[in-house]
């Protein structure tokens, strides 16, 4: 032992020097962007593939409840299936509505979005700057700036993308934001989270009038990244606003990052078209 | 003694204000950036604590990316370089100088030429690797380390000329 503090006491100066490194390259780590999309690629490279091993172990604990959520998404299903059958067979009867029906159908446009399932084999939300890391990669179509969903609600948004992993900034980081509004009125607000709190978002920069029900569902609205009217979560209460002229709402989000397991990727299929066209706006 | 300390001080301030409004700004054909606030450590009387030139090279280094925008990048490299730079000056210099000798162009012309080359490079290659954090395109870098290393030294050591006549009164 005194000779442990010995040498700690020789050599001090060496560990100050490197306790002030390990500051300065934490500092490079976390407030430079490039830096840390380096170090988020290479690390997933490998990590990612120890992670997915690892998740295949620790998705038996999860089974159970994943199974009740499949179980209700099932039923939720078949009573949607049920209920489009009947309005199919009311179609079917009246021949007038029959016409009307398949009239639209004549354009041949494909469907906007489509979807790429995926699992989650690693993630970190104990902090703030918390992620996901999903097990689809480019060679499966995945983007940066993909939206990320689960059968409860939005998950978050594709960071970073490497051949087989992607990285996703979950709605529980600091720095997503998405456009959303209450379902059934039209004020978009910006909804964002603040922490610490894993279940509970702020929908700000509401307008002053929008009037506060508890339960009320919170959807997507204007949004490059996630088509319209995606559940996000349910208002819990009256939050603290930044300014008076703001309401903000405290949110409980819909889809659980604790036993979050199974999520689908949304592949836009005109997101280029759109984003060319609207910057075509700037350009003059 | 006295003196020697605000003759620290006023270089501490005068090479940051340099480095962040000017030097930083200066990129010769897009690839050397004089990067001269090293001299700071170069400046040091030999004898000075280490934990002191340490604290100095962090604190300078911190400073210059508050105001560059690259939070961290300079403080660890010249954190590192403060560390070292006290076995290195046990290389370049004897021993038995005394405590409170100042590394000098005129004083000790060789063994200060190879000193301030040594402690620039490795300045110059620890901040390069850590601004690009690759070893893709690895030749460039190296182009540019070199590049930026000449440039300085050649400030530095015309500098070192200047600081020399103007304080010889005073043997900071």
């Amino acid at each position: 032992m005194r000779n442990f503090i010995d040498f700690l006491i020789k050599k001090s100066s060496w560990i100050w020097a490197i306790l002030l490194t390990g500051v300065s390259l934490y500092l490079v780590f976390t407030q430079n962007s490039y830096q840390r999309s380096v170090y988020l690629t290479s690390a997933n490279r490998v990590t990612g593939e120890i992670y997915k091993f690892s998740n295949q172990i620790v998705s038996y604990v999860h089974m159970q409840q994943n199974n009740r959520q499949l179980l209700e998404e099932n039923a939720r299903l078949h009573n949607e299936v049920e209920t489009l059958k009947s309005v199919i067979a009311g179609f079917t009867t009246d021949s007038i509505y029959y016409s009307h029906a398949f009239a639209n159908d004549s354009t041949t446009r494909p469907p906007q979005f489509d979807f790429i399932p995926a699992t989650v084999v690693n993630k970190s939300i104990s902090g703030v700057n918390n992620f996901l890391t999903l097990d689809k990669g480019i060679l499966d179509g995945v983007k940066s700036d993909m939206g990320v969903i689960s059968q409860m609600g939005i998950v978050g948004v594709v960071f970073n993308v490497s051949d087989h992993f992607s990285v996703v900034i979950p709605v529980v980081n600091p720095k997503f934001r998405v456009s959303a509004k209450i379902k059934n009125s039209e004020n978009s607000g910006s909804l964002g989270w603040s922490g610490p709190e894993l279940n509970i978002a702020q929908l700000e920069q509401l307008p002053k009038h929008e009037p506060f029900r508890s339960g009320d569902t919170v959807v997507t609205s204007y949004s490059r990244i996630f088509p319209k009217d995606l559940v996000i979560g349910y208002t819990v209460s009256v939050g603290k606003s930044k300014d008076d002229n703001f309401n903000s709402f405290n949110i409980e989000l819909a889809s659980d990052f604790h036993s979050l397991q199974h999520v689908m990727i949304i592949r836009d299929r005109f997101f280029d078209e759109q984003s060319k066209l609207e910057e075509s706006i700037s350009i003059p | 003694m006295k003196v020697s300390m605000i003759f620290e001080i006023v270089l501490f301030v005068v090479l940051i204000a340099f480095q962040t409004t000017i030097f930083s700004q200066i990129s010769v054909f897009g690839v050397a950036t004089p990067i001269l606030y090293v001299y700071f450590l170069i400046k040091l009387p030999m004898g000075r604590n280490v934990f002191y030139v340490i604290t100095s090279g962090f604190l300078m280094g911190l400073i210059i990316d508050i105001f560059l925008n690259t939070p961290g990048m300079n403080a660890a490299a010249t954190t590192i370089i403060a560390a070292l730079r006290k076995p290195l000056l046990n290389v370049f210099f004897s021993r038995d100088d005394y405590e409170e000798f100042v590394p000098s162009i005129y004083s000790s012309t060789k063994s200060f030429i190879r000193f301030v080359i040594v402690i620039t490079i490795m300045h110059q290659t620890l901040l390069f690797f850590i601004e690009s954090f690759t070893f893709f395109n690895l030749s460039y870098t190296i182009f540019r380390i070199f590049a930026s290393s000449a440039l300085t030294l050649v400030l530095i050591f015309a500098l070192d000329g200047l600081m020399y006549r103007k304080s010889s009164g005073i043997q900071a």
